[in-house]
């Protein structure tokens, strides 16, 4: 915005593009996190999905399967109720549960006050799971490596059409409760081409966190991702010593 | 659906910038909302109304609208596209490209006062 003059505004001002605030200071807090979680070489993610698509249970599989290789944190976001974080720390994966009261996404803010209340020394992953709403999340940054967007078999394969903001900045696309497929009328071959007229680059594969088809591979994808991380940390670490 | 953030925010920047007699005399807030910035055109000036009557704040000011479309600038012929039906694709070369030049707007871009 222009500077502040001492003449009273008249007439017509120019604000030289102020974006709103809302978003520039989101912006800002997120790249002040991914700055704090590459000093210390942690991998974050940020899962999203419209609600009941499986993120909490795909979470509990995952926590499952690497909690013994990796220590992993999880931030999830929801309107109201510890339910979500309970449900992680039964299959014993510490779990902050982040209660929105009713703001339909996360902020970047909300994860940098939460990181006051986890340790962070020795994490490997953290991941963030994010408000069930495929809309609002898609335009807030919350400093994460890596968005994962899961879509349920159940939800239709018209998704990435109807919401593409969610899928264009997305990383990785699941379709999860694959285990459904052979009784719904969801095409995973037109999902995925519509997810990539959105976003070209966006890698994609099923899940079933009840069969477990495509657990190994998502958690492959994690590990190798996690496996870059440590290693540009490391390398940061040497250049700086 | 956080309309009602987006124009607290607003509000909250032109606070900052404008002292409360000129905030009397602001009649007019251009907003340029990119196609693609999940902001609902109508319901952000809906949510304008609400703000403004609940608040009690800039009482004589509108809120005008222009919609920016999507458009992305190919990395392989460097043609500029406008983006229809969510296809990110260039008109010109048909190559794939996620190369966003315009769209994810959600900009104060004037303001008018009554002279």
């Amino acid at each position: 915005m222009a500077e502040k003059s001492s003449k009273t505004a008249r007439g017509t001002v120019a604000c030289d593009n102020t974006t709103v605030q809302l978003l520039k200071a989101n912006d800002f807090v997120a790249e002040a996190i991914r700055k704090e979680m590459a000093s210390r070489g942690i991998l974050l993610l940020n899962i999203t999905s419209s609600a009941g698509s499986g993120k909490t249970t795909l979470l509990q599989e995952t926590g499952k399967r690497l909690k013994d290789r990796l220590n992993i944190k999880i931030l999830v976001g929801d309107l109201e109720t510890e339910r979500d974080a309970e449900r992680l720390r039964e299959v014993g994966i510490e779990a902050l549960q982040i209660v929105t009261g009713g703001i339909c996404h996360l902020e970047a803010q909300m994860i940098l006050q939460a990181l006051q209340n986890i340790e962070l020394k020795d994490t490997d992953l953290l991941i963030i799971e994010n408000v069930g709403n495929l809309v609002c999340p898609a335009s807030f940054d919350l400093g994460e490596d890596y968005r994962i967007t899961l879509l349920a078999s159940t939800e239709g394969d018209d998704k990435p059409k109807k919401y593409p903001r969610m899928f264009f900045t997305s990383d990785l696309l699941l379709i999860s409760k694959s285990d459904l497929l052979p009784h719904l009328p969801f095409s995973v071959e037109a999902a995925i081409k519509d997810a990539q007229e959105v976003n070209p680059e966006i890698e994609a594969f099923s899940v079933s966190s009840l069969n477990g088809e495509g657990i190994d591979r998502w958690c492959s994808w994690l590990l190798e991702k996690l496996e870059q991380k440590k290693k540009a940390f490391a390398e940061r670490q040497r250049a700086s010593a | 659906m956080h309309e009602v953030s987006i124009i607290r925010s607003v509000f909250n920047s032109l606070e900052e910038q404008f002292s409360a007699e000129e905030r009397e005399k602001l009649t007019q807030i251009d907003m340029e909302v990119g196609l693609f910035s999940n902001i609902e055109p109508l319901l952000l000036q809906n949510a304008f109304k609400a703000v403004q009557e609940a608040e009690n704040k800039f009482p004589r000011a509108q809120l005008h609208i222009t919609s920016i479309p999507i458009k992305i600038l190919c990395e392989n012929c460097h043609t500029e596209s406008v983006i229809e039906n969510y296809k990110f694709l260039c008109n010109n070369c048909g190559r794939a490209s996620n190369n966003l030049i315009s769209g994810t707007e959600l900009l104060i871009k004037r303001v008018h006062f009554e002279d």
